[in-house]
């Protein structure tokens, strides 16, 4: 798998191992889902049960005590290359038959959460992850900030464009 | 009613794997977590002989009066010695009716590859010769392992990044009991000076009483 291959070049700097390492492996897992899986989750509360699981993932994986130990174990990394791999796998049977508004929370949630995890990067001005530097972690702050940004712009577009199509 | 015990039960599972993960929600990074771990105030502190910048090997256990301990390293490029002129700021801030008598300050480097009692005792001497009662001390004929053993115990989080050779570590400022307990500990990047006075000068006159 790619990541394994690279993993030692993506965990070496903080801005490579949040923001390539982690949504790669998501997209990578998303993309598995689209291809493979052909199940739809038709029951709504086990749409909102995965949208919980993959939240929790990111959170637990954004975590700077996660990220330290992903950093210096590798046996940790495993496991986080398996969570976010199934993250990313379930979102796509999980979005399928979800309803509107359940996406529009998810997604505004989301965009939410990396914001403000970009935003306590970029303020603390003491080190937070020990495998890293403090100018790392305040480069992956901003560029959270901006991801966090452009998901929430995204939510309002798919927002107004199911609201226009209803 | 079935269909909503799906979400809640994902999300309790959730919340209970973050929620042990994190010590119940109060520690986020790996430095809180070790202290978390190492467990509550008040507790022993591990003994661990140590040799000072004069050579004279002894335990903190051996000192019985209050004692400040802090971790450094010599080679750190900043946060080393923006701690240790906290600490220069908070020594002076006591007069010598205290110290050395009742506290003491202990300044103990963990590069045992790199710093030596020579290289302690100069680097003691920035910070002026009129510092009676602040020691700059190694670990005493203790092998890297044990030292590390020690650190954990005390809670002390020290990661050296390969690609660059930095230690990063838990910069917390240990305050030991005469009775060799850790009875306080505080963070030098959210106490002020004064807080940390305050808080000490309490031990020292409940000690009195």
């Amino acid at each position: 798998m790619v990541s394994f291959l690279f993993n030692e070049w993506l965990s070496e700097t903080m801005p490579r191992h949040q923001l390539l390492q982690l949504p790669a492996l998501f997209v990578l897992g998303i993309i598995l889902g689209s291809r493979f899986s052909k199940d739809k989750v038709i029951d709504l509360s086990w749409s909102i049960a995965i949208f919980i699981f993959i939240m929790s993932s990111f959170v637990f994986w954004m975590l700077p005590h996660s990220i330290d130990v992903a950093a210096i174990n590798a046996w940790f990394n495993r496991v986080m290359h398996i969570n976010m791999l199934v993250a990313g796998f379930l979102l796509v049977p999980a979005l399928r038959h979800a309803l509107f508004e359940i996406k529009i929370i998810f997604l505004g949630m989301w965009a939410a959460m990396i914001t403000a995890a970009g935003i306590a990067l970029r303020v603390f001005d003491i080190l937070l992850c020990s495998a890293f530097t403090i100018e790392q972690q305040k480069e992956t702050g901003l560029w959270l900030i901006i991801i966090g940004t452009g998901l929430y712009a995204f939510t309002l577009f798919v927002f107004f464009s199911g609201l226009s199509r209803k | 009613m079935k269909k909503v015990l799906i979400p809640v039960f994902s999300l309790a599972i959730c919340l209970t794997v973050i929620g042990r993960w994190t010590s119940g929600f109060s520690a986020f990074t790996i430095f809180s977590y070790t202290l978390r771990e190492a467990g509550q105030l008040p507790r022993p502190f591990p003994d661990l002989a140590m040799i000072d910048q004069e050579g004279t090997v002894f335990h903190l256990k051996e000192k019985q009066k209050y004692v400040l301990v802090n971790f450094v390293y010599l080679n750190c490029p900043y946060v080393c010695h923006k701690v240790n002129n906290q600490i220069e700021q908070v020594y002076h801030l006591f007069d010598q009716s205290i110290v050395p008598s009742k506290l003491e300050f202990v300044t103990i480097s963990f590069d045992l590859g790199n710093d030596d009692v020579e290289k302690i005792k100069r680097y003691r001497a920035y910070f002026g010769a009129d510092i009676s009662g602040w020691s700059f001390a190694l670990p005493y004929q203790s092998r890297q392992e044990e030292f590390d053993q020690f650190l954990r115990r005390v809670g002390i989080w020290k990661y050296a990044v390969p690609a660059t050779g930095i230690i990063n570590h838990s910069i917390y400022l240990l305050l030991i009991s005469p009775d060799n307990r850790m009875v306080k500990i505080f963070d030098p990047a959210r106490d002020n000076n004064h807080t940390i006075v305050e808080q000490i000068t309490a031990c020292l006159k409940e000690e009195a009483i």
